[in-house]
């Protein structure tokens, strides 16, 4: 990793690592929004990774994000970095800049086409942390190619809901004013794939705490005179466990990379394969992370007194949010059909 | 704070573009050498043996690709190495009879064996001229290498050997075998009693290799029994009594390469090819999951030849990638038997697909046991993350 990465870590380490404990995370899941925590990040420029000089950022790839969203996901942060940080760069791309307060990323294409004077109407979109938002930002297509849109969230009604990670998933109905479009150089997809991939990155990270903590508390419970980390089966588990949070953290550097290198468009190899292989992998991970890391830990880890669950709780949310193993899979599956049996490894080698 | 987890990190390595011209070259030269072979052969790939096939490869200077010039190698870098083996894996192409020497014994004897050894071996390792065997196991040692008992005791003018190896692939028609021999009779000395040896198959009496049929009925394997079997003195390579630390060196190579994942990728191609027109976005999933596997294993891999690349030890590592790579290839033809259930046929009968299947489905056990068991990897594993 080099040294900007290396920096960009251990600053969110620094911000997050001491102050999400249990006690903390349990206040935020009873009392809502850690304002405060939230007003660090965006002082400490955490977000901004992705966004331009001028604009207060590190005009980074994703490749430098990747550390960041990976931190996030392995404190099991409750706050919408990745979507800021997603939102950062999509303005980053649009060339324009974004409002201040917490953004409501829309998930879903929009029709420009179907804008009504200056207005967007939504129909039920899931936003992460939407009845927070200060402003809406989301992609549009139409007749002018792809659009950043930048929307007022006032009015909307709010149906508020959490996934089972206790993170806001709130589903906006209604007609939001749109104050700014501009054209944005990605494909109008973008969002879905942007946001599986920072997903990806979050698996990563909530894998590592699901193996940290497994092998802390293996070397600390005894059983039958020994600690549970001398016997040879939850040696395995653990040594299981590893590759597979190595997996997820290979193949999602490997596609932050890829789309630094080639982006999503274009008509030799793009990094849509390296992105749909990080999500599948990550996704089906999640599995395999949760229940071993729950099966070393026994009944204390299955406990709300212990802060296991502030992970694995998010890691199976996450396992969906952006597509699951199946809808990537299928991607990858049908390019594979396409190109046959000879044209499958020239696939994977690029 | 830090992480176990940042013990066991693959930085991204993608080959550099440069090697697309070498891919072309080795990807039409497999097509147009394997066009003839059955598919059933070509799913053997790194086990089914034809000399003549490696010396071809020799001519090409795909062999021996990254030891010293200067002994008759070719310089080139892990990475040129990798393209080659990959494509010769993928392609299903017929490798055993150089793969060891290539892949194992010829850095082993570049960095262990005397200047005449080197002057007179490696250039046939290049060529694709010298078959090597691999003298590890014994019938009471398994996964516990380190109980070996086979002697090498010292006599006048070399060594005198006697004891037994077993499941030594290729033995009956190798030119060399590197064996591991117990050179201290002293108890107490489980590891440091351990020294390798360079043996030249067609130069020494008293070694008798009894060929093992496996399961598939195939005749690679063997037991070798050495009796009285006088060695030159210059056939210890490397330090008496550092055997072990040498052999874990050359276990690295042995486990960090791809054939570790791709066994079944011949399988996978045919798989595809018989479910392609009729897949359903389910089968699709499936089969796309599995791509993701396969480019995620890749690309550890990779990684894994950019740590031999820059001298770092991949033992670590290469454990991690085999056991997940062993867990992605053994569980291909069940998969594949889920997604188009067709009877797996003997050699010459059904479609290549079931003659594909027929052969790894019957073989995909030995993937488990070759190279070190998950038992044995896990417990590297698990030491890596120091709760051992």
């Amino acid at each position: 990793m080099n040294e900007m990465r290396q920096m960009l870590e251990d600053s969110v380490e620094r911000l997050f690592g001491d102050r999400l404990d249990w006690e903390t995370q349990t206040r935020i899941e009873e009392e809502g929004f850690p304002r405060a925590l939230w007003d660090e990040v965006v002082d400490q420029g955490i977000h901004k990774v992705l966004a331009t000089e001028e604009a207060g950022g590190l005009d980074g790839g994703w490749g430098d994000a990747y550390p960041v969203l990976r931190a996030c996901g392995k404190h099991a942060v409750p706050l919408p970095v990745a979507e800021a940080m997603l939102a950062e760069y999509l303005a980053r791309e649009a060339g324009c800049s974004l409002p201040e307060g917490v953004p409501g990323l829309l998930p879903q294409v929009l029709d420009a086409d179907a804008f009504e004077s200056d207005a967007v109407k939504l129909d039920g979109v899931r936003t992460p942390w939407g009845r927070h938002a200060a402003y809406l930002v989301g992609v549009a297509t139409g007749d002018a190619g792809a659009e950043l849109v930048l929307a007022a969230p006032d009015g909307l009604e709010v149906a508020e809901e959490d996934n089972i990670g206790r993170d806001p998933r709130d589903t906006l109905t209604g007609t939001a004013r749109i104050h700014a479009r501009h054209p944005l150089p990605l494909p109008a997809d973008c969002v879905r794939w942007l946001g599986a991939l920072a997903r990806s990155a979050q698996i990563a990270g909530g894998g590592v705490t699901c193996l940290d903590l497994a092998v802390q508390y293996a070397a600390e419970r005894e059983q039958f005179g020994r600690p549970l980390s001398a016997f040879q089966a939850i040696q395995h588990y653990l040594a299981d466990l590893a590759g597979v949070v190595a997996s997820v953290d290979s193949i999602t550097m490997a596609a932050c990379e890829a789309y630094d290198q080639r982006g999503m468009t274009g008509a030799t190899r793009n990094a849509r394969f390296e992105i749909a292989a990080a999500k599948c992998r990550a996704s089906e991970a999640v599995e395999k992370l949760t229940r071993l890391s729950h099966q070393v830990h026994g009944a204390i880890g299955f406990t709300y007194e212990y802060g296991l669950h502030f992970t694995t709780r998010r890691l199976w949310a996450w396992r969906a949010e952006f597509g699951g193993a199946g809808e990537w899979g299928e991607f990858l599956g049908r390019a594979a059909c396409e190109a046959g049996g000879d044209g499958v490894w020239p696939l994977i080698t690029g | 704070m830090s992480s176990v987890a940042d013990k066991i990190r693959f930085e991204p390595s993608p080959l550099p573009a440069e090697l697309d011209e070498l891919r072309r070259e080795v990807r039409a030269f497999l097509e147009e050498t394997l066009a003839d072979y059955p598919a059933a052969v070509r799913s053997h790939s790194w086990e089914a043996y034809d000399a003549e096939f490696s010396a071809r490869l020799g001519a090409r200077g795909w062999l021996g690709m990254t030891l010293p010039t200067e002994y008759g190698g070719h310089g080139r870098s892990a990475f040129e190495r990798y393209v080659v083996v990959e494509e010769c894996l993928v392609a299903g192409a017929p490798t055993a009879f150089h793969w060891v020497a290539d892949r194992q014994s010829g850095p082993l004897l570049v960095r262990y064996a005397n200047e005449a050894q080197k002057k007179r071996i490696i250039p046939q390792i290049a060529a694709g001229k010298a078959c090597f065997a691999i003298g590890m196991s014994e019938p009471n040692s398994g996964s516990d290498l380190a109980s070996l008992r086979t002697r090498a005791e010292r006599t006048a003018n070399g060594w005198l050997v006697n004891g037994t190896k077993i499941w030594t692939s290729n033995a009956h028609r190798a030119n060399y075998m590197i064996a591991l021999f117990r050179t201290d009779p002293d108890p107490n000395k489980k590891h440091a009693a351990l020294s390798q040896f360079l043996i030249d198959l067609s130069a020494v009496e008293g070694v008798t290799p009894r060929p093992i049929k496996n399961l598939a009925g195939g005749r690679n394997f063997n037991e070798v029994s050495f009796v009285d079997v006088e060695l030159p003195e210059d056939a210890l390579i490397g330090t008496e009594g550092q055997g072990w630390k040498q052999v874990t060196e050359e276990l690295a190579y042995e486990r960090s390469g791809p054939e570790r994942y791709l066994s079944c990728f011949f399988l996978l191609r045919k798989l595809i090819d018989a479910v392609r027109d009729k897949a359903s976005p389910a089968t699709m999933a499936r089969l796309g999951a599995q791509v993701a596997w396969a480019t995620t294993l890749r690309n550890m891999s990779l990684s894994i030849a950019a740590k031999l690349n820059a001298g770092e030890d991949p033992a670590l590592a290469a454990s991690v990638v085999k056991d997940l790579g062993c867990q992605f290839e053994q569980a291909l033809p069940g998969l594949a038997q889920e997604l188009c259930e067709l009877e797996p046929t003997l050699d010459g009968f059904g479609l290549e697909y079931q003659q594909v299947l027929g052969n790894l489905v019957q073989v995909a056990p030995s993937f488990s046991l070759r190279g070190g068991t998950p038992e044995i990897m896990r417990g590297i594993i698990a030491k890596g993350l120091g709760v051992r």
